[in-house]
């Protein structure tokens, strides 16, 4: 109670879009004479402080991103076993070997299956279970952490733990043989016809947690007078979530699924650490991630391994763009903030 | 547009590659006038850091003792001891070295060949010429301080010989009924599938790659005559048709899938799923590595105490094969100081380590054969000793090949092998090829 004669004054200098920047309040003018007298001030002042807040994000961003993808451009023209200098500059012939190179085509291959398959399995249970966990029930924290701990959990110990109870001999067979319901179990989960769908189920297991925590926060930003409202309309619980959920839903599950494709793109360390990298592109698990690790830097074939990184790069950067275009377009349209409206 | 460029750098690799086909009798000799290490100390304060690819309790505990024993003779020198995994080590290091200054090791594990030779033509290694010590020169041979020399320079200091040969269990192999280790092919074939009845096969291990790869080295060394195999080293590249041989011999043996349940999904080292775990269990009766292995396995072992049977037989012979049946494959391990390394402090230590006393104690801590003639006599373990035996046999030896060649060639022989090997490319010349194309990655 003791902040509510704050409150009306502080709604009203965030509705009226002056001091959202930098928040100071001592050289507040009044609203009348925005963008008049002081002008010349206000823009020197809020350069400023864009320089000031967007600096050190910038700084990073092109030291640790734009820096190295110039600087596997230039790498990617030179025959480099990453000894000294590359000296031997030979154009676009790294490139070449690539695209031309079926062992990258089943690599790419890989990657995209592995997308479509994470969207079509992960997507649904994610949505499942987010309802699940969104209505009161009795074990729901208990469920909650059971699917969020996964995801906490490193790759590298995950695939390593894996990559112990996944062989022939391993722990997962050992199990299902005790059970004795199945007779004496030796499925071979890593080999070539299987290994597809081990990855999807340790991946959908990994990742669903993080998929539905996004979407239960997505759950939590629908308004209740909407269900209210159309339970007095005699709305069963399916039609709300059909009418109401799923349509307010779609902007995170559009979000969801952009970051699934892009994590699908760069997947590397569960099956590099599960199959190994001898053994990824013969199961049919291999990515563009794996390939590159494999002649980059495990063969020490520096440049071309660059070479590499630049493909993955201009793919990951394709798809990511193209999604952008066609389908979170609708979302982004009104959502990014000019600073100058109005004024 | 060099398409064909390999050819220039493959003159570069051949001259190196000729000194690394060692001619085991050759013996020290080539004194090189050189300051006696141990005297000269350092007269300001260095801080040096050591790598070693030895994750094993007694193997990193001795290169701590060595550093403490160091600091004794001098007080100036302090060398931390880091522990790089195997698998891990050569990527790591490449990317500390060519950091330079401040990230490379001072002193670090180098396996010689190829490998090292990529180091020296990037100026990344100090030239220890001139500074290995008498002791060191008339106590290791000249054959074994080949692998790390290129353009008749030194650039590393062995420290252990690694023969090649068959580790296996005396007691499984008697469980099987099998009275004499197997000296042919046939022999060794017809020994693997009472092996395998007993439920206690041959191992692999074909996870890392190049477990798998060793054996068709060897076949390789059994196949092919020693010109074929000095050809191979200076081109490298396959041209005999012993390698095509080699490889459809590989595929028979392979095809009576000798070998442990999912061996390529099963690693090497480092755990008691791994073949050396195995082996140590007995759940496993043998695997083809080099004279690591006594360590490796006995550290593995439930005790961790060297495993009480092993025991040693060299690679057996092939039908009509044209390599010598005694010849040897080996590696080395030695220890190289980078360019950027303290001097002298750098190179003293390392003839500190050739000394026979550390010789001695660096041999028992990893359960291997040091490289220092005077301190073989510690060879204690039967079946170190029997490869000790079988290397001193040798007419002639040859350096790992995946060493040899480097990591590219090397990297696509041993990747070749285990598709071959898996079934994956059932085409024998498919490992010729893969070699002889590497060099259209780099």
């Amino acid at each position: 109670m003791s902040e509510s004669p704050q409150a009306p004054a502080a709604l009203e200098s965030s509705l009226d879009g002056q001091q959202t920047v930098g928040g100071g309040t001592e050289s507040v003018s009044p609203p009348a004479t925005v963008g008049r007298a002081p002008r010349a001030r206000a823009n020197w002042r809020e350069r400023f402080e864009i320089t000031l807040l967007s600096g050190p994000a910038i700084l990073v961003f092109v030291a640790f991103v734009i820096v190295p993808v110039i600087a596997a451009v230039y790498y990617g023209f030179y025959r480099w076993k990453g000894y000294g200098k590359p000296t031997d500059f030979v154009w676009f012939q790294n490139y070449k070997v690539i695209l031309t190179d079926p062992e990258f085509h089943r690599a790419v291959l890989h990657n995209f299956e592995i997308a479509g398959l994470s969207l079509l399995i992960q997507g649904p249970l994610a949505i499942l279970l987010a309802l699940l966990l969104n209505r009161r029930m009795r074990g729901r924290s208990v469920i909650r952490v059971l699917v969020f701990v996964p995801w906490v959990v490193s790759e590298v110990i995950a695939g390593t733990g894996l990559s112990l109870m996944l062989p022939v001999n391993g722990a997962i067979n050992d199990l299902l043989t005790k059970m004795q319901i199945f007779g004496d179990v030796h499925v071979q989960w890593l080999a070539p016809h299987l290994a597809l769908w081990t990855l999807m189920a340790i991946l959908t297991w990994k990742y669903l947690g993080f998929a539905v925590i996004l979407l239960m926060a997505g759950l939590q930003n629908i308004p209740d007078e909407l269900y209210e409202a159309a339970t007095v309309d005699g709305a069963s619980y399916w039609q709300q979530q059909r009418r109401i959920t799923l349509p307010l839903l779609g902007p995170t599950i559009r979000i969801w699924a952009f970051l699934s494709i892009i994590g699908s793109l760069q997947l590397f360390d569960l099956p590099w650490i599960v199959w190994g990298e001898f053994n990824v592109d013969r199961d049919g698990v291999s990515t563009m991630a794996t390939y590159m690790a494999h002649y980059g830097p495990r063969t020490q074939l520096y440049g071309y391994g660059n070479a590499v990184a630049v493909v993955l790069f201009i793919i990951s950067l394709f798809v990511a763009v193209l999604y952008q275009r066609l389908v979170l377009s609708r979302d982004m349209a009104g959502a990014i903030t000019d600073g100058r409206t109005g004024r | 547009m060099s398409l064909n460029f390999p050819k220039a750098r493959r003159a570069a690799l051949a001259v190196a590659g000729a000194g690394l086909l060692l001619a085991s009798a050759a013996c020290g000799g080539s004194s090189s006038s050189s300051p006696d290490g141990d005297s000269s100390s350092s007269d300001q304060p260095v801080t040096m850091t050591l790598w070693t690819n030895s994750t094993t309790g007694p193997g990193l505990q001795y290169f701590k003792d060595a550093a403490t024993a160091f600091k004794a003779i001098d007080p100036n020198v302090t060398i931390n001891v880091q522990s790089v995994q195997n698998e891990d080590y050569d990527g790591k290091l490449q990317t500390a070295l060519q950091a330079g200054q401040g990230s490379a090791p001072d002193i670090f594990f180098q396996r010689g060949g190829g490998k090292m030779l990529a180091m020296v033509e990037a100026g990344q290694l100090a030239d220890l010429t001139d500074s290995i010590s008498d002791d060191a020169t008339s106590n290791i041979s000249a054959g074994t301080f080949a692998i790390f020399q290129a353009d008749g320079k030194t650039y590393g200091m062995p420290l252990s010989i690694t023969p090649e040969g068959i580790w296996y269990s005396k007691d499984l192999f008697k469980q099987a009924g099998i009275t004499s280790t197997p000296t042919t092919i046939a022999e060794l074939t017809t020994d693997a599938a009472k092996l395998k009845a007993q439920g206690t096969p041959l191992a692999v291990g074909g996870k890392d790659g190049w477990p798998a790869g060793h054996w068709y080295y060897m076949f390789a060394v059994r196949d092919c005559s020693q010109d074929a195999l000095n050809d191979a080293a200076t081109s490298a590249s396959f041209d005999d048709p012993c390698f095509l041989q080699a490889a459809k011999d590989l595929g028979a043996f392979n095809d009576t899938d000798p070998w442990e349940a999912d061996p390529f999904n099963t690693s090497a080292q480092g755990s008691a799923a791994s073949t050396a775990g195995l082996l140590a269990n007995h759940k496993v009766a043998g695997e083809l590595m080099g004279a690591w292995e006594p360590g490796v396995v006995g550290d593995l072992t439930p005790n961790k105490k060297p495993l009480p049977d092993l025991g040693y037989f060299p690679f057996p012979a092939t039908a009509n094969g044209e390599g010598d049946p005694n010849a040897m494959m080996e590696g080395s391990d030695g220890y190289s100081c980078s360019a950027w390394a303290p001097e002298p402090a750098c190179s003293d230590f390392l003839n500190f380590l050739a000394t026979t006393d550390q010789e001695n104690k660096y041999a028992t801590a990893f359960g291997t054969i040091p490289a220092n003639k005077a301190a073989q006599g510690s060879v204690t373990d039967p079946a170190a000793k029997a490869a000790l035996d079988a290397a001193n046999n040798a007419p002639y030896s040859v350096l790992f090949l995946d060493t040899l060649f480097g990591s590219n060639v090397g990297g696509a022989l041993n990747t070749a092998v285990v598709n071959f090997m898996s079934g994956q490319n059932k085409d024998p010349q498919s490992i010729i090829d893969a070699v002889n194309n590497a060099s259209s990655k780099g």
